[in-house]
């Protein structure tokens, strides 16, 4: 039923990597709008390479990546970033030397000369995360590594993207702050947004998304749903994860 | 003591506007741009040409810091962007700059030949007297522009969502590209800004001077060290406290050692200060911030 609605993400036979070297190998996969989807797979399976691509912070050698309606293949990353995607990096990324509200606002770059349409994105992240709020101020280098983890999520809600990138929102947090993350996430679901997840984490992984794609060695090696995961106890997925 | 104090403040300023040249491009690119001196050269060399040929000394001033910037802009084009495109974290530039330095400063030479030229004249006749010390009105004037523009720069960078880009750009530039930055325009931009700091530095010394082509060099390496003691790398205001600190020190060494002593004396210091705190004086971790952070604990609460 996904699959017939209009993608959010479609990539193609997608090769990209550092260097002279590949680190994903003919990747395909496909985001449909308001499906939420999570990559998983052992360090070094190349998952973060494939949210890097999407994003345009390396560039692919072959393929192509579709956002919405945009082939964003070869595209700068501030291109995409100007509503096609937004991303929430693996060790969040803030931008230390400035406060919270800061860091929200400059994720709202391109929507800067609308300021009432940045304010509405700026309530809605603190409707999301109230202690944003609170810590509106404060400078993001004193908040906790969840807090720190809401400013990266509010900071790739601000540009208010076809498709939101996550790359391990849960790790290094502790269970309190990864249940807050976890529930934020299903919140976005709720609210419609399209997401690809990349998480170590199995369970948060079949809480939150509907499908299942399973890298190793730069591969997708296999693709399933939530409910068949569940169904099977987890078995396929354990098998590749070791 | 008074009046080397405050003709050293004077000089000082002029340091201070050519090290922030180099921290504000630093500060985006990473890039030193060791052709700094030489892009204050030209604005002094076409200040000077256009007075020669019967134009106003504003307009002459305004051309002479107009071609500052399209110089600068030129030499993130030539020496500095296919450098970076070839490799983000390679150290091409360092070679790619210092040519574009000798090419300018020899092209300059060509042009209009080695020796001086007369600059016009500001302020002409006016004087300050402080006790027994005396400033003229010209180094009244660079001390005013210099701090004028130090703070207005640094209330841009801290209050304005261009500013703050700019912080973002200096930390992760990746990460800025991320949320939308177009990194090489705002590169651009900081490097027109360094063409603006460097030519107003250099219509400020002008009349001291005069106008000769290989001006660029000296003033380039006393820009240069005042980022360095001051910490312009991590601050960009923090290269105007170092341009101050040197001149008062480069003056004090010719009163109280000997007539040339400021050409290697403020070496010493560059050398001493960054044995002591290698990331400058008044950058953010460095001594002048760990001290105020020590005689006032409660401050990092407030923040």
């Amino acid at each position: 039923m996904m699959s017939a609605a209009e993608p959010a993400l479609q990539i193609a036979a997608l090769s990209a990597g550092y260097g002279r070297f590949d680190v994903i190998h003919d990747i395909s996969l496909r985001v449909a709008k308001g499906e939420a989807v999570a990559l998983l797979g052992p360090n070094g399976a190349g998952k973060t390479t494939v949210l890097r691509s999407i994003m345009g912070l390396i560039k692919n050698r072959r393929g192509s990546i579709v956002v919405g309606k945009t082939d964003v293949s070869g595209l700068p990353a501030y291109r995409i970033a100007s509503g096609h995607a937004a991303i929430a990096p693996e060790g969040r990324r803030l931008f230390t030397d400035l406060s919270v509200e800061d860091n929200l606002v400059l994720g709202a770059l391109r929507l800067r000369r609308d300021k009432r349409r940045v304010q509405a994105l700026l309530d809605s992240v603190y409707e999301l995360f109230p202690v944003l709020r609170t810590y509106r101020k404060r400078r993001s280098s004193f908040l906790s590594g969840g807090e720190q983890q809401m400013v990266a999520i509010g900071r790739m809600l601000m540009s208010d993207p076809e498709l939101l990138l996550l790359d391990e929102p849960s790790i290094a947090l502790s269970p309190v702050a990864v249940d807050l993350v976890a529930k934020a996430l299903l919140e976005l679901r709720r609210k419609g947004a399209s997401l690809l997840l990349v998480e170590q984490r199995v369970d948060i992984a079949v809480a939150v998304c509907d499908r299942l794609y399973i890298m190793r060695h730069g591969e997708i090696v296999e693709e399933t749903t939530a409910t068949m995961a569940r169904e099977d106890g987890f078995n396929m997925i354990e098998k590749y994860l070791g | 003591m008074l009046q080397f104090i405050l003709s050293g403040i004077a000089i000082g300023a002029v340091y201070g506007l050519i090290g922030m040249a180099l921290a504000i491009s630093f500060y985006v690119t990473r890039v030193i741009n060791f052709a700094q001196g030489q892009i204050m050269m030209i604005a002094m060399m076409i200040t000077a040409t256009a007075t020669a040929a019967g134009l106003p000394t504003a307009v002459a001033l305004v051309l002479g810091i107009l071609s500052a910037v399209i110089v600068a802009v030129l030499s993130y084009y030539i020496a500095v962007k296919p450098i970076l495109a070839f490799n983000r974290f390679s150290f091409g530039w360092l070679v790619s700059t210092l040519g574009f330095a000798v090419i300018v400063e020899n092209g300059a030479a060509y042009v209009w030949g080695p020796t001086s030229r007369p600059f016009p004249q500001m302020l002409n006749g006016l004087s300050l007297h402080l006790g027994n010390a005396v400033l003229t009105g010209q180094q009244v004037l660079s001390i005013a522009v210099a701090l004028l523009l130090a703070a207005f720069f640094e209330l841009v960078r801290k209050r304005t969502l261009f500013g703050k880009l700019g912080v973002a750009i200096a930390a992760d530039p990746e990460m800025a590209s991320a949320v939308g930055a177009n990194t090489s325009l705002v590169a651009v931009v900081a490097f027109a800004i360094s063409g603006v700091f460097a030519g107003i530095a250099g219509v400020l010394i002008g009349p001291d001077t005069f106008a000769n082509p290989y001006l660029g060099h000296t003033y380039g390496i006393f820009g240069f060290i005042a980022m360095m003691i001051g910490g312009g790398t991590e601050r960009p205001v923090a290269a105007m406290f170092g341009g101050l600190l040197l001149g008062v020190l480069g003056e004090g060494a010719n009163a109280l050692i000997d007539s040339q002593a400021s050409d290697w004396f403020p070496f010493v210091v560059l050398v001493i200060i960054l044995v002591v705190t290698p990331r400058g004086l008044f950058s953010g971790g460095g001594l002048w911030e760990r001290a105020w952070r020590r005689a006032l604990p409660a401050r990092r609460e407030a923040a």
